[in-house]
């Protein structure tokens, strides 16, 4: 399956773009995304324990178990108001 | 409870929000929570932040907050702007207007609602350093 992932803040920067995409096998979690990316964009590695996650405009954990054409999203902590 | 969330590029006119404000009779409290741009990140002085927000993701995560709001307190109507892109030193980034019949829920509603933006909602600010 093919989902999009969107990357937020200075995640643009670590991965030098704003969106990819990125194929999983049917099943896949938001935890096999991530180290799908982590190989892809190796800068990610370091940002493990703080990086939030979204799948369209929720939060998700790393268990969320993806679907064909999901839009998942990644950024670092917030620091909106 | 009435809301209005607007997510804008537009500077904050305060006078204009203030000029539609709108309550009923049994109202007794009206909380404004202004959010200014300070002349300093850490140490370093700057001359205005670059906000960056994941727009839609945002206002649903506002508006849940709103809806989580409206649970706790008995507030007639709350308005919330958040501003993006770049705001200039001592201009507003966020305006917040809490109506509520007393002040206690009126501030407590208010301190809530900014603690959890501040925790939920997809924004980021970047510092620009200020003109010599």
């Amino acid at each position: 399956m093919r989902v999009t992932v969107c990357f937020y803040s200075y995640f643009k920067d670590l991965v030098g773009c704003a969106q990819v995409t990125e194929t999983l096998p049917d099943g896949g979690t938001l935890g096999d995304l991530f180290e799908k990316l982590v190989a892809r964009f190796p800068k990610l590695a370091a940002l493990q324990k703080s990086v939030l996650m979204a799948v369209g405009v929720d939060y998700q954990d790393r268990s969320y178990v993806l679907r064909s054409g999901d839009e998942v999203s990644l950024f670092p902590p917030l620091q909106g108001g | 409870m009435k809301r209005q969330l607007t997510i804008t590029t537009e500077p904050i006119d305060e006078p204009a929000l203030l000029a539609q404000r709108a309550m009923s009779s049994g109202m007794g409290a009206v909380v404004y929570f202004v959010g200014v741009v300070r002349g300093t990140e850490g140490t370093a002085n700057i001359g205005a932040l670059e906000y960056e927000a994941f727009q839609r993701m945002a206002e649903h995560q506002i508006s849940l907050l709103l809806d989580g709001m409206a649970k706790r307190w008995p507030v007639e109507s709350v308005r919330l702007v958040h501003r993006v892109g770049l705001v200039k030193v001592s201009e507003p980034s966020l305006w917040i207007e809490i109506v509520a019949r007393h002040r206690g829920e009126a501030f407590a509603a208010c301190q809530w609602l900014i603690d959890e933006l501040k925790r939920v909602a997809p924004i980021w600010k970047k510092p620009v350093a200020g003109s010599s």
